[in-house]
């Protein structure tokens, strides 16, 4: 294993973190021009990542955390996606002013990213060692022998048994989770500073779930990357993640560290989401959830756009929006009430 | 490798027969798939046998097609000129041989022409999107909206071939006009595969891991959207072998010195009482072609189509 570390690590870019800082996304506004008007998915996103440093981006469907990864890759659709404000800094750099060819040299070498259903995000049409290949190919200038030689390293770092003789088989071929690792072993091969997982164990049964989670924390840990985990289910977080940052209609409603926010919820969508995850000390009851539905990114309530849901809403939810503000030691909630739901 | 061993305990069974089989392509499935299939088997000989034909008609006949026997005019079929002799008093067994040549290098040219410039504007159009789309799309649907052998007519009769014309000459005007009306059809087929290709998270995976637009194009959307063009192109092949027939047939595709099958059919009618087998037998070979081609391209489809399996 030493070989391969010492290869794939040799070399750094003109990218350097500041103070340890990777990634710092300022204010970020993301919306979708459709036919039927606009969507807000973004409204407003501010957070940083450390080198080292796992943070878990928590939300249901539609609260933006996936457009929030495309955002920062740079892989949304514009049109039909606009970004009216704000800055991603990569390194102290503004990815999203930098011009579209040098942005491209940083997806890859400085910002990876890992897809849900890794079936889907693998060519069907050539073998999974070409794929992994390419990469050393296109951006290393390597000769064909080398990068298939650093392909089969890769594959064997990322525990496919049998790498040597599988490098010349097709993505069909291989069961989820090995397909899962595959990606993984394309999106470290250029040894990024980032890597963004978008729900990468979705796609996967449970006991394969844990294996890739615990494979990406290995990476992360050896590496020193900064990986952001796109989930929506908490259950996936907690062993792997530093810091989580729950999102609820285009805003953060709250960002603490992991086990503060499993401890003491902050904001009452957090408590709802906690709340709700089966337990096994309370087998036999009816499990908690919360009422009614996501709004409408079209039509996002006034206030608080957790207010129609919430069990604590009051006359001032409804009116201003809260801001994301400090409320204990390293946590910040956005709600009128974040005190008293920390609190009691 | 001490990392590797704490998951070493729960890794995924594999099943037998993924770890032992040899990788497989789409492709090499396709053609475990054809090699069960009759009609493949048919076709592809057919053609091998129109292709030798096409490239070294001597093997075929040791007759010189061009000599004219007006002693021997309208022979009936015998066993020294098997198919015959025509009114001219050309051996229509080598007539018909060299025939051949014509009308497989019209329809390969305007086949290979046509999926260029189909493939092109299809992906640009699909890739792109937006304004360049609609314009794309809309220059085809002129292209489109011109009957096919109507236009050919025009085409050719606005240039038409003259005997002193040389052969490339003759031949590549066919394939001009066959080409310039029939890629409307590709680019359409091409461009909703490509559509379909996209939408793919390989696509965006590809886009994520630093893939430039042109690398994009080229290893991930047209290795994944050819197939459907390949198929309708050996289809139209054959379409093109006949749209040349009928173009020559009327006098204004191919013409003498060229040899081709719609020229021999065209030439035998004012004498089909007096010498039927004149018209006969460059018409099978027509119908031969032109079926061969299509039954490859439906073979070839079917094993391409996974709803078929």
């Amino acid at each position: 294993m030493t070989t391969q570390e010492t290869t794939v690590s040799t070399h750094r870019s003109e990218y350097q973190p500041i103070d340890g800082r990777l990634l710092d996304v300022q204010d970020l506004y993301v919306e979708f021009h459709t036919r039927d008007g606009v969507a807000r998915a973004i409204n407003g996103v501010s957070f940083t990542l450390n080198q080292g440093e796992s943070l878990a981006i928590i939300g249901e469907s539609g609260s933006g955390k996936s457009v929030t990864a495309q955002a920062i890759m740079g892989i949304l659709d514009m049109p039909p996606a606009k970004i009216p404000g704000g800055h991603i800094y990569y390194c102290g750099q503004d990815l999203l002013s930098m011009p579209e060819d040098k942005r491209r040299k940083t997806r890859g070498p400085e910002v990876s990213m890992i897809f849900q259903d890794a079936l889907s995000s693998l060519n069907p049409v050539f073998p999974v060692g070409w794929q992994i290949a390419e990469m050393f190919r296109k951006h290393r200038d390597m000769n064909k022998s080398d990068a298939l030689a650093q392909a089969i390293r890769l594959m064997e770092r990322v525990q496919i048994p049998a790498a040597r003789e599988r490098v010349k088989a097709y993505p069909h071929q291989f069961s989820g989770g090995m397909r899962q690792r595959i990606m993984i072993a394309m999106a470290i091969s250029l040894d990024p500073a980032v890597l963004i997982a978008d729900e990468p164990t979705t796609a996967l049964d449970v006991t394969v779930q844990a294996q890739i989670m615990s494979l990406l924390q290995e990476l992360q840990q050896e590496r020193q990357m900064g990986l952001i985990l796109i989930t929506h289910d908490l259950g996936v977080v907690a062993d792997v993640a530093d810091r989580i940052a729950v999102m609820y209609a285009g805003r953060l409603v709250e960002t603490a560290d992991v086990f503060d926010a499993y401890a003491a919820p902050a904001h009452p969508y957090t408590k709802g989401l906690i709340d709700s995850l089966p337990r096994l000390d309370q087998k036999g009851q009816t499990l908690r959830t919360i009422s009614g539905l996501p709004p409408n990114l079209m039509h996002i309530p006034p206030g608080c756009a957790f207010n129609p849901r919430c069990y604590r809403a009051a006359e001032v939810c409804r009116r201003d929006v809260p801001q994301l503000r400090e409320v204990g030691i390293g946590r910040h909630a956005a709600c009128h009430f974040a005190e008293e739901v920390l609190h009691g | 490798m001490t990392e590797t061993n704490v998951l070493a305990v729960g890794l995924e069974p594999e099943p037998q027969d993924e770890s032992v089989g040899a990788p497989r392509s789409l492709s090499s499935e396709a053609f475990r798939e054809l090699r069960h299939n009759w009609l493949f088997w048919a076709s592809l000989i057919l053609i091998v046998i129109f292709l030798l034909m096409a490239a070294v008609p001597q093997l075929f006949t040791q007759t010189d097609p061009s000599k004219a026997v007006l002693k021997l005019s309208n022979t009936p079929p015998s066993s020294s000129q098997w198919f015959g002799r025509d009114t001219q008093g050309y051996d229509i067994f080598a007539r018909t041989i060299y025939g051949a040549r014509a009308s497989i290098l019209v329809g390969l040219l305007a086949s290979v022409v046509t999926s260029i410039i189909g493939v092109i504007v299809g992906t640009l159009a699909a890739f792109y999107g937006g304004l360049a789309d609609t314009l794309m799309m809309r220059l085809t649907d002129i292209f489109f909206a011109i009957p096919f052998l109507l236009g050919g007519i025009l085409f050719m009769s606005t240039f038409p071939n003259t005997v002193n014309s040389n052969y490339f000459a003759i031949v590549g005007k066919v394939v001009l006009a066959l080409s310039l009306l029939g890629w409307p059809s590709i680019a359409r087929l091409m461009r909703g595969s490509v559509l379909q290709v996209q939408a793919n998270d390989y696509i965006t995976a590809a886009r994520a891991l630093g893939a430039g637009p042109w690398r994009v194009i080229r290893s991930h959307i047209l290795p994944n959207a050819m197939a459907p063009v390949i198929v309708v192109s050996t289809i139209n092949l054959g379409a093109y072998i006949s749209a040349e027939a009928s173009l020559s047939f009327l006098g204004i595709g191919l013409v003498a010195p060229a040899i081709s099958w719609g020229v021999a059919i065209s030439d035998s009618l004012n004498w089909i009482r007096v010498a039927p087998w004149s018209l006969l037998f460059p018409s099978l070979f027509l119908s031969l072609a032109v079926l061969a081609f299509i039954m490859l391209g439906d073979a070839v489809r079917d094993a391409f189509d996974p709803k078929t399996r």
